[in-house]
């Protein structure tokens, strides 16, 4: 197979042509969609949300789905502004308790579904419930607003006025991911309990363990998604979190992800989130009447999702697979 | 910083005077304050059910949210919340038509259910809707923007959710203004009630069209808070801007002139004053039928509680504004829209 056939059939380049010639059709149309300014907005909207998605894509790995992801998120970051107001934490160290409790969080996630055997959407709904009911329980719905300026200066300046700070941990986890899942046993154990748990099973890998690693990697990310919106947002708002459930599936998704697990890219899913990213953001400047964004976002990830199966199913047929 | 005891105590202490003289034992009537979902807006019913239950010696007038905004998340609440004896209620519907027949079932259990913040969509068993009149205060805000707009007066507007009959209004507002006043509203953006859709959306926008509008209203909270933040991270004070309500951001933010005023809603008066009523409503009074009620689009039951504009003269005392909007109407609120044996 050569290298451009290669690059034909990586999950990422679908994702990664349409992105890239979104972007210069629109810029085509509209000069100020590339200025310094517009990308600088684009990057921290895929750096935030591409925490978020790679929450998710690590549980569908598993061939199951976290629910919880904006709860755990949501929780973390009203625990990370109000350690800091109410607590008079420094930043780091609140941080460092925000993802605890991602951690533990995901860790409650995949003991049960690992131990109970119901299935991780139920538990997950449940539990999506339980943390935010512990969220408002600790805000009474009102914000937190004493964030440091060093958070503020983290959310909303750039390395060298050109890469934003926020999307440095994006890029760290990314990479970390990367090598998780293609390179180290645990990633390739996620991998497989995808693919075939019962296959999985007879070689002696613990499902249990590999399930619950899933989940708290899970929490992890979604912590991590919540104190970055935080330092976003300049806020520690309660609501944070509320809205990241389709984003969170529909990335992976454009991105080739299978949802009944087994196969999952993060470069792919990553330019998935910049797909969602640049039709949310030329939605706003074409002026397209509020009333029909939904919709309109709604049949652009379809058709998004939908030239990406079309690329897979014509690779595929290209190598005498259909 | 904005600190809600300080804003409780002093807004309390401003219309106890008037709420004491008026008090009976009440101790048999609890009150569930419950709002559609999560929001800063609804943050002041929960002291305000405090106030009202100290002052009015209620039985409690107590703020409970639901997880979610979904109708089903509201009607378990309040399910639950009839079980443990809660026999009158100040609700902002989840949905302003789905909700019907949840007051119907309150009803059908003998409390009593008012409208707050939002309004139930006629023909319901609500006794009657105290809220902000959304398009007026939308109307009134677009207003005070055009004053300080010098030359053109390109707007644009940030609302809320969509499925929210209020978004509406406060579109309808803002043009009726914009048309009067000369303006033009260029684009609205709705929707944006999530904080990280309002933040990328607003930033999309200012960081490519910034230069193609004049000034900014913005009627939902959350959009309002993010749009002050976007103004205040360019640091263009060309762009003027009228907020809504009382987020720290926002007045924080008219102090340091990058946002030229708010339009105060009036959420505090509106669980206090309706607290009250239910309790009077409870003790032998009835709705007065010949009430001077205003309508909106899906009630004609409608209290206005009341708007006020705040701009950097009037930032610092802005609890003030509130204060004296919920006196007013609870001083006449009585003798205006019940019927009540002496």
């Amino acid at each position: 197979m050569g290298r451009t056939s290669a690059y034909f059939q990586a999950d990422w380049f679908g994702p990664a042509v349409i992105s890239v010639l979104a972007v210069l059709v629109i810029g085509l149309i509209d000069r100020a969609f590339i200025s310094p300014a517009a990308l600088d907005v684009l990057i921290l909207a895929v750096a935030l949300n591409g925490m978020i998605v790679l929450s998710q894509m690590v549980v569908i790995a598993i061939g199951q789905m976290n629910l919880s992801v904006g709860g755990i998120g949501g929780l973390a970051a009203i625990s990370f502004a109000g350690l800091m107001q109410v607590q008079g934490l420094p930043p780091v160290a609140a941080a460092a308790i925000a993802l605890l409790i991602g951690v533990a969080a995901g860790l409650f996630n995949g003991w049960l579904i690992a131990t109970t055997g119901i299935s991780a959407f139920v538990i997950t709904l449940a539990s999506l419930s339980l943390f935010k009911g512990i969220n408002l329980g600790i805000t009474s719905a009102q914000p937190f607003y004493e964030i440091p300026a060093v958070v503020k200066a983290f959310g909303s300046e750039a390395l060298f006025d050109m890469l934003p700070f926020l999307s440095l941990p994006t890029i760290v986890i990314a990479f970390a991911l990367m090598v998780l899942l293609t390179r180290m046993p645990l990633g390739r154990n996620i991998l497989a309990v995808g693919a075939n748990p019962g296959a999985v099973a007879l070689t002696g890998v613990s499902l249990k363990w590999t399930v619950i690693a899933a989940h708290v990697i899970s929490g992890f990310l979604a912590a991590a998604a919540g104190v970055m919106a935080v330092a976003r947002l300049q806020i520690g708002l309660p609501t944070i979190g509320d809205d990241w459930l389709l984003l969170s599936f529909a990335a992976p998704v454009i991105g080739g992800a299978v949802l009944s697990g087994g196969h999952v890219s993060v470069g792919a899913t990553l330019w998935g989130v910049a797909i969602v990213a640049i039709i949310t953001q030329a939605l706003v400047l074409f002026k397209i009447d509020p009333y029909l964004v939904q919709a309109v976002l709604g049949l652009l990830i379809l058709w998004a999702v939908g030239i990406n199966r079309w690329r897979e199913v014509r690779a595929r047929k290209g190598e005498g697979k259909l | 910083m904005f600190n809600h005891s300080a804003f409780r105590s002093i807004l309390a202490a401003g219309v106890v005077a008037i709420a004491s003289s008026g008090a009976i034992a009440a101790l048999d009537t609890k009150v569930g304050i419950v709002p559609g979902g999560p929001h800063p807006y609804f943050s002041a019913w929960g002291p305000s059910g405090k106030d009202a239950s100290r002052d009015f010696k209620l039985g409690a007038a107590d703020y409970k949210v639901p997880a979610k905004w979904e109708l089903g998340e509201q009607n378990l609440l309040l399910e639950s919340m009839v079980s443990q004896g809660y026999n009158a209620f100040i609700i902002f519907p989840g949905d302003s038509v789905g909700s019907v027949s949840t007051v119907a079932d309150l009803v059908g259990h003998g409390a009593q259910v008012i409208a707050a913040g939002g309004c139930f969509k006629d023909p319901s068993k609500a006794l009657f809707c105290l809220g902000t009149d959304t398009g007026n205060s939308a109307y009134l805000g677009t207003k005070e923007l055009l004053k300080v707009m010098k030359g053109s007066k390109r707007i644009l507007h940030l609302t809320g959710f969509m499925v929210d009959p209020n978004t509406q209004l406060r579109i309808d507002g803002v043009r009726k203004a914009a048309q009067e006043g000369g303006g033009t509203v260029v684009q609205v953006i709705a929707d944006i009630d999530a904080p990280e859709a309002a933040a990328e959306k607003i930033g999309a926008f200012m960081a490519a069209r910034a230069g193609e509008i004049d000034g900014i209203i913005a009627t939902a909270w959350v959009p309002a808070v993010q749009a002050a933040n976007s103004l205040r991270k360019l640091g263009d004070k060309r762009i003027r801007m009228v907020a809504i309500d009382h987020d720290e951001v926002v007045i924080k933010a008219i102090k340091d002139g990058f946002v030229d005023g708010t339009m105060l809603q009036n959420p505090y008066g509106q669980a206090y004053v309706g607290a009250y009523a239910l309790d009077r409503l409870r003790h032998g009074c009835t709705v007065k039928a010949d009430a001077p009620w205003k309508s909106n689009a899906l009630t004609a039951r409608f209290i206005d509680s009341g708007t006020a504009y705040v701009d950097a003269a009037k930032a610092g005392n802005f609890v003030g504004a509130m204060q004296e909007i919920t006196k007013g109407l609870l001083n006449s609120f009585e003798a205006t829209y019940l019927n009540c044996k002496k």
